[in-house]
């Protein structure tokens, strides 16, 4: 089989890959300044005191030596420690990187579900309101901030209205969580059966998903529409319609042969979404993955950082191998 | 010559019939570009009429008018189109749906480009079927396979579930020729269809469509821009030139006796005589036909008179269903 040999072949370099983005993310972080002892010790720390610490977490040494340290770590699973939160990386992100996955996977669910409808409809209508709209609505979600719209929602559900609950992590603290099971809490409080649980992280999750949905459905859209008004002058659906095939017939197959450039664009935009869902994660106290970086980066604690640049990158890889069946999938003439 | 063989009976009413036809494309603060001008053409029931130009002449034009697929902002000034005995002008667009590929199949140029490339092309033929006729999928899909086989398509059985990218040019032009035919039309509009292909190819695939053209008594419009192949393939030639037809005649009478100085520029390229191709070509003339009441061939035309410039001549008939559109229609060619 093609694809077999397909996933073979790009799965040997996966290391290498990996690899790379390892040392070239551990220069980088390191050539932030600032100095964990002395932000751990704080300013009144003696250089006794400050050389001690820096010996035990091994900084002490030439970058190559703290680079052949950290990898030794690596390998066995440990990605070291997060003196903010005083535990290891790993168990801080099996949290945290759950807590975005399924903010931005509903997100994006969302996304497609506003931008596709309106894109096709934008480029089959052409001199109509729904193609007047969805130029605006193009325009307007990529000119708003997305944690703006998550400040206005906020103020108009929660403080307004009082229909949401208040923006301030995942569930609600009277509720008891689901044992942890995936970390993606819907999924853990439906294997538990604790509906209570997943009612309150559901609606914990709507405010954040809606604004992340109601922008990140800018660029679907603008795909969506643009391959599609490409598509519907091209030969194959020009002679669709000289063969007098049904309207919904040619709208299918217009949209079937623009799915390429949608799939990539919604990969994009996942792999994006990783980090960049972080002004979003402020806003709401999501306690995401994004978040815990960039805390990382503020206050010079390296490892989390390194962490969550280890599992972005895994996990952009996987989204480019699942993109690549998409296509596998959609188009034989690639399946050849 | 297999001009005459089974050709239709002047007499029997036309399967289409263009009346006056006028075609325009307007254009952004200018004069709008007049694509197709005053058009007569009637095709009969089993006759195929040959229709030659170069590019930009109108061909394709014509061809979408008669669809009612006109590109955008192209649009009909006057002129009917009667197809069957119904206007076609006033048919609304769910109407046209249905006569299109039902009624009307068009063979196009590309087959590569305008066949489905996610669809096996067995199953593009089934879906022109199940779209137009009250089949279901396994009748659809059996038809389709019979199509394949009609079309000498090797293998059919195989070829039914191949995708386009999978076959040669030959052998997708034949699947497009089964999707036109697949519905048993009364009409086919042939635009440009085989000029994708190489020789030997082409002179298959075009004996193959004009076989399966007689078999039902099909009419064709056989649009090509090679006056060449008209003269195997066609009842009569018709040849447009900036949007006009300037001859047309049956097909012996018109390679016997070519009347319009543009007509005889056409076959004289194709002739293998220098002295005839130099003595009809007037070099370095401009390719633009001519604006206002000029005839629109007089800047190239190597008979340009006076009269020419001040008037555009008419259609008029010069012998037996022979009509010419010149005031000094050619009397010698050598």
């Amino acid at each position: 089989m093609r694809i077999l040999r397909y996933i073979g072949r790009r799965s040997v370099f996966i290391g290498p890959q990996l690899f790379g983005i390892i040392l070239v993310s551990f220069l980088l972080v390191k050539l932030i300044p600032g100095d964990p002892a002395v932000m751990m010790l704080g300013p009144f720390a003696t250089e006794e005191q400050l050389a001690m610490l820096n010996a035990e977490m091994g900084l002490d040494g030439t970058i190559i030596e703290q680079f052949w340290i950290y990898l030794q770590n690596l390998v066995q699973g440990d990605l070291g420690t997060s003196w903010q939160t005083t535990k290891p990386v790993f168990d801080d992100l099996a949290v945290r990187f759950p807590a975005t996955l399924e903010l931005i996977t509903l997100s994006l669910l969302l996304a497609l579900g506003i931008g596709i409808p309106l894109g096709v409809a934008a480029a089959w209508f052409k001199r109509s309101i729904v193609k007047r709209f969805s130029d605006y609505y193009g325009l307007l979600a990529g000119a708003l901030p997305d944690f703006w719209l998550g400040l206005i929602l906020i103020y108009l559900f929660y403080t307004i209205m009082q229909v949401a609950p208040a923006p301030l992590g995942r569930i609600d603290f009277a509720v008891l969580p689901p044992p942890p099971l995936t970390n993606f809490l819907i999924v853990d409080s439906i294997a538990a059966g604790n509906w209570q649980a997943l009612w309150s992280a559901l609606g914990h999750l709507a405010l954040p998903v809606v604004t992340l949905g109601v922008i990140n459905a800018g660029p679907i859209l603008k795909m969506t529409q643009a391959t599609m008004e490409r598509m519907l002058e091209s030969d194959l659906i020009r002679y669709a319609e000289m063969c007098g095939l049904p309207k919904k017939t040619v709208i299918r197959k217009a949209f079937r042969n623009s799915l390429p450039s949608v799939v990539t664009i919604v990969s994009v935009l996942y792999g994006f979404l990783i980090g960049g869902a972080v002004l979003v994660e402020i806003v709401f106290s999501w306690g995401g993955a994004g978040q815990y970086a960039v805390q990382g980066v503020l206050n010079a604690d390296i490892n989390p950082v390194l962490g969550f640049v280890l599992f972005s990158a895994i996990l952009s890889l996987i989204i480019y191998l699942a993109v690549d069946l998409i296509y596998f999938a959609i188009d034989p003439r690639i399946r050849g | 010559m297999g001009a005459g063989e089974a050709g239709a009976d002047p007499r029997a009413v036309p399967v289409l019939d263009i009346a006056g036809l006028n075609v325009s494309y307007p254009v952004y603060e200018e004069e709008a570009v007049r694509a197709v001008r005053d058009l007569d053409l009637s095709v009969r029931a089993g006759e195929i009429v040959g229709l030659v130009g170069e590019s930009g002449s109108g061909k394709t034009t014509l061809a979408r008018a008669v669809m009612g697929l006109l590109t955008q902002p192209g649009r009909i000034d006057g002129g009917s189109i009667r197809f069957d005995g119904k206007d076609m002008r006033a048919l609304s667009e769910s109407a046209l749906r249905a006569v299109r590929g039902r009624d009307i199949a068009m063979v196009i140029p590309n087959p590569r480009s305008e066949l489905d490339p996610l669809v096996p092309v067995g199953r593009q033929i089934a879906a022109v079927a199940r779209a137009h006729l009250d089949v279901g999928r396994r009748e659809a899909d059996a038809m389709a396979l019979a199509m394949l086989k009609a079309v000498h398509i090797p293998d059919p059985a195989r070829r039914f579930k191949a995708f386009p990218h999978e076959l040669s040019g030959g052998m997708a032009q034949r699947v497009v020729m089964a999707i036109s035919l697949v519905c048993a039309p009364k009409f086919v509009i042939s635009d440009d269809a085989t000029s994708g292909l190489d020789v030997t190819v082409q002179a298959q695939v075009l004996d193959l469509l004009r076989g399966l053209v007689r078999e039902h008594r099909t009419a064709m419009l056989f649009i090509t821009r090679d006056i060449g192949i008209t003269a195997h393939f066609c009842d009569r030639v018709a040849v447009i030139y900036g949007g006009e037809i300037v001859e047309i005649a049956e097909t012996v009478r018109f390679f016997e006796n070519p009347q319009h100085p543009y007509s005889v520029m056409l076959l004289a390229a194709f002739a293998h005589n220098p002295a005839l191709r130099r003595k009809w070509h007037k070099p370095l003339a401009s390719a633009e036909p001519a604006h206002g009441t000029a005839c629109r061939y007089a800047p190239r035309c190597v008979h340009r008179e006076a009269e020419c410039d001040a008037h555009s001549p008419r259609l008029r008939e010069r012998g037996a269903r022979h009509f010419v559109r010149c005031h000094f229609p050619v009397e010698r060619v050598g």
